[in-house]
């Protein structure tokens, strides 16, 4: 057994060696890059290509300054609004249909055929369409949609149920676009990880689930989606990293809307640091606002999905057993 | 009995119903994701589609049809030399970074998982919380950096931070959590393989299905990546900038679409068993 250890030991060293290449590369490019953009938000940091940044302490400014341009900016609180409201209308109706789509197409007792050739449908749009074209047909075509059918349905529903045509008009608005098409982009790589995640549960354990008697839902929710825990991680950090740092589509429809109806906050991140003025310090505060959403929601996410609940729960109970016992004492 | 037959055909009933359903909502997504495809080819090829800003909230579009069919000058003078160019560099970064991305992350994924050194665990921890931050948050400090080391307008920058990337390290990471064996590595030892080697002959073909997967995701979001591009290829004077950069509606569009589709083709029949082996917790 010792000469086991030994060896073991011996190995060791090789995880140290084959981790360097990451470790190395991560600390250049993204956690120098972090600090010193947490740094430069107390900075004095303008003009294009300006590398001499001066702590807003030394020249005579409160250090919050960059802070304080950003927050009294009516812009960035528009940007921050768009940012959540189109994160959350995409991604709550994209899961839905995702995970139900997924939890149909894998059902045992259905065997709904093509399901290869479904999952590349879904996933063409964001294989093909990532040229500025593609998202800008994608737009006009589901304003088409929207024009023609909507206009259509609308003149139906109109007298039956005293729907004015106004009320209609929100179809065809920037935001409603925007949301659709991330919807529709976003869609087949959630729809793919879920099926991946729902087949990787072994058979039996839904065959134990229907033997016990338990309904389609009950087996969704209690067994396939507690099973799939690693995966819906997996699934979730994808789509709140992808949706918070929503750019490219929001930005077809113009950098400088002067409603500021598209503005999401890695374009105003962008307007500030990479236009105009170049002012890079400001555009450090808002990314560090950014930076503040990601770990809120990574925060949320972790106690939702890795954390064992079971083990916490035992934990608990051990504890107050040992006040009772040292009580009791 | 009787009552548990009627049971049994309203169940039938209700699967059937539900099947119909299914096939009902995925053929109409099928057909309103796959419609503005065609309408994209066809814009392609020189019938022009426009936007139009109406007034208020709306959105309008304007086609003019074309009026005789394609010819090949016509075809080729669809390609500008921009659009070449661009090509040239975003193959040239998109297949290196994913290259790099793919290696890298397979190695440190195996480092967590085949051996048992002291930092492992908080190795692990700290690939979670760093996949839950991208990297675009650090976009200023990024650039200053490259200001720094005079390597704006420079190809190098959109190529070697590819190499740490946490998310794909934790995917790679959940699919050998389920299938690695140490019996494997162990009579490979035995066999006088080094570590290197076990790791490139042995183990790199077994993690093939999490590494094709992996590979069409990292692909296509290096291929379209219009931001950092955006912020560190700013000489627009040089021949220095990738597709998506380019911006052309004809021939661009066509060299866009081509790549990730035919990438897809080779590796598609992989992508089912990659992640479904690699949901299983070990």
């Amino acid at each position: 057994m010792s000469r086991k250890n030994h060896l073991e030991r011996h190995y060791t060293k090789w995880g140290y060696i084959f981790v360097i290449p990451f470790v190395v590369v991560f600390l250049i490019f993204s956690f120098w890059p972090m600090a010193s953009t947490i740094y430069y938000a107390f900075c004095y940091l303008k003009h294009a290509g300006n590398t001499n940044p001066e702590l807003l302490t030394t020249i005579g400014k409160p250090w919050y300054q960059n802070f304080k341009e950003v927050f009294t900016a009516k812009s960035f609180w528009d940007a921050f609004k768009n940012t959540i409201v189109f994160f959350l209308a995409s991604t709550i109706p994209e899961w839905l249909l995702a995970f139900w789509l997924a939890a149909m197409m894998t059902d045992r007792r259905m065997k709904i055929k093509g399901r290869f050739l479904w999952k590349t449908a879904f996933f063409f749009p964001k294989l093909v369409a990532g040229s500025t074209l593609g998202y800008a047909v994608l737009d006009q075509i589901i304003s088409v949609v929207f024009q023609g059918s909507g206009y259509t349905m609308a003149a139906f529903m109109m007298n039956g149920f005293g729907f004015r045509e106004k009320d209609l008009e929100f179809l065809t608005s920037v935001q409603f676009v925007i949301i659709l098409t991330t919807l529709f982009m976003h869609f087949g790589i959630t729809f793919i990880y879920a099926i991946a995640g729902i087949t990787g549960i072994p058979v039996e354990v839904f065959e134990a689930a229907e033997i016990d008697g338990a309904n389609r839902a009950q087996t969704f929710f209690r067994v396939t989606l507690p099973s799939m825990r690693p995966m819906l991680f997996f699934i979730t950090v994808v789509s709140v990293v992808d949706g918070i740092g929503m750019y490219d589509i929001p930005s077809l429809f113009g950098p400088f809307d002067t409603f500021r109806r598209n503005l999401t906050l890695m374009m105003y991140m962008e307007k500030q640091a990479f236009a105009g003025s170049y002012a890079y310090d400001k555009a450090s505060a808002a990314s560090l606002v950014l930076l503040a959403i990601y770990i809120l929601m990574s925060g949320i996410i972790y106690f939702l999905f890795l954390r064992d609940k079971d083990e916490a729960r035992l934990k608990k109970l051990n504890r107050e057993k040992e006040r009772e016992l040292a009580r009791s004492i | 009995m009787s009552n548990n037959v009627l049971t049994l055909s309203e169940d039938k009933k209700r699967t059937i119903a539900l099947k119909i359903t299914t096939y009902v909502v995925s053929i109409l997504l099928t057909i309103m994701i796959l419609t503005p495809l065609y309408y994209m080819l066809k814009s392609t090829f020189g019938e022009e589609v426009k936007i139009v800003h109406g007034a208020g909230d709306n959105t309008q579009i304007v086609i003019t049809p074309r009026e005789h069919s394609i010819t090949l000058k016509e075809f080729k003078a669809l390609f500008t030399r921009g659009d070449l160019i661009g090509f040239r560099n975003s193959m040239f970064v998109t297949c290196l970074s994913t290259f790099l991305n793919m290696y890298f992350s397979a190695l440190t994924a195996y480092a967590i998982t085949a051996y048992e050194w002291k930092l492992r665990a908080a190795f692990e921890k700290f690939i979670i919380v760093a996949m839950m931050i991208p990297s675009t948050v650090a976009s200023i400090g990024f650039v200053q950096m490259c200001y720094r080391l005079h390597l704006i307008n420079n190809l190098t920058m959109l190529i070697i931070p590819a190499l740490a990337t946490p998310m794909t390290v934790f995917f790679i990471r959940m699919y050998l959590k389920a299938t690695f064996s140490r019996e494997i590595v162990e009579s490979a030892r035995l066999d006088g393989a080094g570590e290197f080697r076990i790791f490139n002959q042995i183990m790199l073909p077994l993690m093939k299905p999490a590494i094709a997967t992996q590979t069409i995701f990292c692909f296509v979001a290096s291929w379209t990546d219009e931001w950092v591009p955006r912020i560190i290829l700013i000489d627009t004077k040089k021949d220095i900038f990738t597709l998506p950069l380019a911006g052309s509606y004809q021939g661009g569009a066509l060299l866009m679409f081509l790549p990730p589709i035919i990438l897809y083709i080779f590796l598609s029949k992989h992508i089912v068993e990659g992640i479904a082996l690699g949901s299983v917790k070990a």
